[in-house]
């Protein structure tokens, strides 16, 4: 059962986007979906209410030129009037009633199965409606998945459409590690920085091993320290019966030696696992 | 409300998780019986670097990261085979996969570099690696830390 909304122009491009933007969107569908019936309509009161980039903003995706594009379609598209919203969720909630809850859903296999319903749709009604079909099959899930318009002079290609959110997503990441190296914002090609990128892991990775050698080499200093650290860590914190016999002595430890004091943040884990000893030895380590 | 941080959640842990499970780690190592010998420095050395990547990994996560479920398992398979599983198969197996995300020659070449570095980079699509990458650096970076504390304090005065 599909609702008629009136959508123009859509194209195959849109629904292999969605496609491809179905994990975030699964995840906040999934979200969503255990909210009962009143506070699911709520919910997406409020995403859409009044502007039209909050449910899209809320997606994380960074790709602000495409959607703000001011055309009357796009309007129609993302303003969503309020007396829609109730007629359009009982749908989406049906929706969502379909499919399975633990559905993996992978993208392509998301993608084959609403060009299923797609095909399927266009087989059952005339030429002439196919078109209503495919926008009422995009329409009803638009809530779900975001549109994009083809800019004017790019390709409307829906693989190439695919490429650019994919593109889009990649360089979003890039910009979040490129926080992340030191030095990386100096670089302005994408490969420099990739180049930068490895080359700081390859450098965390050799300081590990050099910092590992150090401690080998100091294997008869560690032995004498390494049950008072593990105590300093937890100062408040009763790890084992064994070890209750060195909380008198933690006081005078904590202040007094020196390789403890970089531990000492004063916070406690927040968790303690106590199987954590059995799986370091089952892992000879 | 876009920010670009909000769908990427790489929160590590404070520094007092890392300690402890490293220390943990060493004074497990410590009680077996080959590692104090004074010879044989290259075994203990790999060792002491095994339980450093372990507890790193166990602290940053567990088996919520790809990276860190990756690691524990090769670890896990270095004790019990003696051959580990070359991870070119891996990598196979998820290509045949064929998800079409996956293209793009041009950027492949570098992601290939990473997925060499990053362990569990065999079978994740490219902007997944990166998220991965990002709390990889972080991890890393806070355990260089725990341990440079460690030398430090150690070392002789």
């Amino acid at each position: 059962m599909m609702m008629m909304m009136m959508m123009n122009g859509a194209t195959e491009a849109e629904l292999l986007l969605n496609c491809t933007n179905m994990s975030f969107l699964q995840l906040q569908r999934d979200h969503l979906r255990y909210h009962h019936h009143p506070g699911f309509f709520s919910n997406f009161s409020t995403i859409n209410g009044g502007e039209s980039d909050g449910f899209l903003a809320t997606t994380g995706l960074n790709i602000p030129d495409i959607y703000r594009e001011k055309t009357t379609e796009s309007d129609a598209i993302l303003s969503m009037s309020p007396e829609n919203i109730t007629t359009s969720a009982t749908f989406v909630s049906e929706n969502l009633k379909k499919r399975k809850l633990d559905d993996v859903v992978t993208e392509t296999k998301v993608c084959d199965e609403k060009r299923m319903m797609m095909r399927n749709k266009a087989k059952k009604e005339e030429n002439n409606f196919s078109n209503d079909s495919s926008k009422v099959t995009k329409g009803s899930q638009k809530r779900d998945y975001i549109h994009v318009r083809a800019r004017r002079g790019q390709a409307t290609d829906s693989h190439s459409i695919a490429e650019r959110a994919r593109r889009e997503k990649i360089s979003e990441r890039m910009k979040y590690l490129q926080a992340l190296v030191p030095g990386c914002d100096k670089i302005t090609s994408k490969a420099g920085k990739l180049d930068e990128i490895i080359n700081y892991v390859l450098s965390l990775q050799t300081q590990v091993e050099f910092l590992s050698m150090k401690l080998a080499a100091l294997n008869s200093r560690l032995d004498f320290h390494i049950d008072e650290m593990v105590n300093s860590v937890y100062p408040h914190e009763i790890v084992s019966t064994g070890y209750l016999h060195f909380n008198p002595m933690q006081q005078v430890i904590t202040s007094s030696d020196p390789p403890l004091q970089c531990f000492n943040n004063g916070q406690a884990p927040s968790m303690w696992e106590p199987d954590v000893q059995s799986l370091y030895s089952s892992l000879g380590v | 409300m876009a920010s670009a941080d909000k769908p990427i959640n790489t929160d590590v842990p404070e520094k007092d998780v890392f300690t402890l499970h490293f220390l943990q780690s060493l004074s497990n190592l410590r009680r077996q019986n080959t590692f104090n010998s004074p010879e044989k420095t290259n075994d203990r050395v790999k060792k002491i670097k095994k339980a450093a990547y372990v507890s790193m990994a166990r602290a940053a996560g567990g088996t919520n990261r790809l990276w860190s479920r990756a690691l524990l398992r090769r670890a896990a398979k270095e004790n019990s085979k003696v051959v580990r599983f070359p991870r070119r198969k891996k990598r196979v197996t998820c290509l045949r996969r064929r998800r079409s995300n996956r293209r793009d020659p041009v950027e492949e070449e570098e992601a290939e570099r990473l997925r060499n570095l990053v362990p569990g980079g065999g079978g994740m699509e490219t902007s997944k690696l990166m998220e991965e990458t990002a709390h990889y650096i972080k991890c890393l970076s806070m355990q260089v830390k725990v341990m440079q504390c460690l030398v430090d304090g150690l070392a002789p005065k």
